[in-house]
């Protein structure tokens, strides 16, 4: 009879503590996640950056190689 | 450049680090240290729109594309900075208000001011002469600054869920040691975004130098 009521009294008891628990987890995800962000855009424009300059490079040659060539002939 | 780059990532070490150590805010728990990264991104993203402002006028005086490569260059690197504002802000919604976006003053104008500036670099690209190129991107550019001023001003026009200003103002609440942490993050972003906006300058230059370099081919062939 009272088995019961003490587990039912537990579980109302442990509730607040549960979601409590739950609450600063989510936060401290949230942090998380903000940091990953916030780096991982800046990440992508640096990366998004280096590609352009690689592709500026290679052209600037090819464009530099076909004015010499003619020059040299 | 590197030696601004080194200095950023000092600085960005050392406030994480200051971060990590900062009490939990009372009403907010661990979330709250977001605002180390979502303010000061905002900061500088407005402080290189009002440059790109300023070269864009400068370029309709002076007609010198030198400032139409720096108004481009800031403005594509204040668009990714503006990103992580909004990213973050988003992030930083969904565990305090419980949603990830509202359409409250604040948000909307800052979304609509990362759309215009996307514009700005899309409308670039449409246009192939680069008189006419620069000439209407600097317009466009004066266009899409009457935003920032919204951005800024709109959670004292307006009533907003966004929080009010906590610094450098007579309602603020955060504490000093704090603010130094925040503005040292501002410093160190700023520093990260000149390293970007030098790089994406050369580009650039780098570019023009190609289109004089194929004009000269084709004159050749």
């Amino acid at each position: 009879m009272i088995t019961p009521i003490v587990g039912f009294l537990l579980q109302t008891n442990d509730d607040p503590i549960r979601e409590e628990i739950g609450r600063l987890q989510r936060n401290f995800q949230g942090l998380i996640w903000g940091f990953v962000a916030a780096w991982a855009i800046l990440l992508v424009y640096i990366l998004m950056l280096t590609m352009r300059e690689r592709k500026l490079r290679r052209e600037m040659e090819r464009l530099k190689s076909m004015i010499e060539e003619p020059e040299k002939n | 450049m590197i030696v601004m780059l080194a200095l950023a990532a000092v600085l960005l070490v050392r406030n994480l680090y200051n971060i990590s150590v900062l009490p939990d805010e009372t009403n907010q728990g661990q979330i709250f240290r977001i605002i180390f990264f979502h303010v000061p991104a905002a900061a500088v993203a407005m402080v290189g729109s009002a440059v790109a402002l300023l070269a864009s006028v400068m370029f309709l005086i002076t007609k010198n594309f030198k400032y139409d490569a720096l108004a481009v260059a800031i403005t594509e690197v204040g668009l990714a900075f503006l990103a992580v504002n909004l990213v973050t802000g988003s992030i930083w919604a969904r565990v305090i208000w419980g949603v990830w976006w509202a359409w409250d003053p604040r948000l909307t104008s800052a979304l609509i001011c990362w759309i215009l500036y996307a514009g700005y670099l899309i409308l670039r690209q449409s246009l192939e002469e680069p008189t006419q190129r620069a000439t209407f991107a600097a317009v466009y550019s004066i266009f899409a600054f009457t935003d920032v001023p919204i951005v800024y001003f709109s959670i004292r026009w307006w009533r907003t869920i966004h929080p009010q200003p906590v610094f450098f103002s007579k309602n603020g609440s955060f504490p000093a040691d704090w603010t130094l942490t925040l503005v040292l993050n501002i410093v160190a972003l700023s520093l990260l975004y000149a390293v970007l906006t030098m790089v994406r300058l050369r580009q650039e230059n780098t570019q023009r130098e190609i289109d004089y370099l194929r004009r000269t081919v084709h004159a050749i062939s």
